[in-house]
């Protein structure tokens, strides 16, 4: 297992090789900001805010993606970057109606929380406004699209450690949603399990609970990396 | 960027709106995941540069040089 050493915002860090930017710089305390990505899944660059300067490239790169090789010079917080985290934030809030005030998620939004990080009090962009549907077919969960950032995180989950692939992306550009199963409505789908799994991982309100009150639903993400260990290490450890 | 463009054809548009316009489409070219994003601001970029006065006729004189928007009718009417 050969290490590589290289420099992130001017912090020299080693890192396994294989691993990614995105894991070493959270290692040793960088927190490059991110959606998609969510420990325990694979990841796919999607969210474009882990998005970091390395030197002698020319494009920025997803941190979430890109191995760490030695030598390598890394800038994650530059105001350029902050600029483009910011205006691409902004994009999400207008791209659907993300209304906090109303959301089961409020005060425990990853979306929420990253807005206020990136000091974002109003949004430059017009709001698109689109006429969302929400699905509430099934028996304990429901889905708001309205509140969906497109992550693909449940996408993912469901494939990856549930195994049902029940979940999947349909349309294209502003018309791209999550779709269950064949497009059917949620509560009658066939390969759903009911594990939870999606709702656990959604970063926003988009998967809740049924029966939650306005911010009161809290989601518990420590079971993935819980079952992850298990499948790698064979331990049953937190 | 689509519907910013539009309201300039309309005449609708403002200087925030042109500073808005330059900023998401370098947004687009530098953080694109595919060639398609990472072009498609292309047309918009290469017209800021070489027509920049027509986008600034649209927006401080309402009108139209190339005579291909019709929006002097409802600013004057």
């Amino acid at each position: 297992m050969s290490v590589k050493t290289l420099e992130i915002d001017g912090k020299m860090v080693t890192g396994v090789a294989g691993t990614t930017l995105f894991g070493v710089a959270w290692d040793n305390g960088i927190h490059i900001p991110r959606l998609c990505h969510i420990g325990g899944l694979s990841d796919v660059g999607a969210c474009r805010l882990c998005l970091v300067e390395i030197e002698g490239q020319k494009r920025l790169q997803p941190s979430c993606l890109t191995a760490v090789e030695e030598g390598m010079v890394v800038r994650t917080d530059t105001p350029k970057l902050k600029a483009q985290r910011r205006l691409i934030v902004e994009l999400l809030f207008a791209e659907r109606n993300h209304v906090c005030s109303v959301c089961v998620m409020n005060g425990d939004c990853e979306l929420q929380e990253l807005a206020s990080e990136l000091g974002i009090d109003h949004v430059r962009v017009r709001y698109q406004n689109p006429s969302l549907a929400v699905d509430i077919t099934h028996e304990r969960f429901g889905l708001d699209h309205n509140r969906c950032i497109l992550c693909t995180r449940c996408i993912r989950v469901c494939d990856e450690v549930e195994g049902a692939h029940t979940w999947d992306m349909f349309g294209r550009g502003t018309k791209s949603h999550i779709i269950s199963d064949l497009g059917q409505p949620w509560g009658e789908s066939d390969s759903c399990t009911s594990c939870g799994k999606c709702v656990q991982v959604c970063p926003t309100g988009a998967l809740f609970n049924k029966g939650v009150p306005v911010a009161g639903m809290r989601k518990d993400r420590k079971f993935l990396k819980y079952i992850v260990t298990a499948r790698e290490k064979k331990q049953w450890i937190e | 960027m689509h519907d910013i463009l539009h309201r300039m054809t309309q005449g609708q548009a403002s200087e925030d709106d042109l500073a808005m316009l330059e900023e998401l489409a370098g947004l687009l070219r530098e953080t694109s995941l595919c060639g398609l994003g990472q072009t498609a601001p292309n047309p918009v970029m290469s017209t800021l540069r070489y027509f920049r006065s027509e986008y600034e006729a649209h927006i401080r004189e309402r009108r139209c040089p190339a005579g291909h928007c019709k929006i002097e009718a409802e600013v004057y009417a």
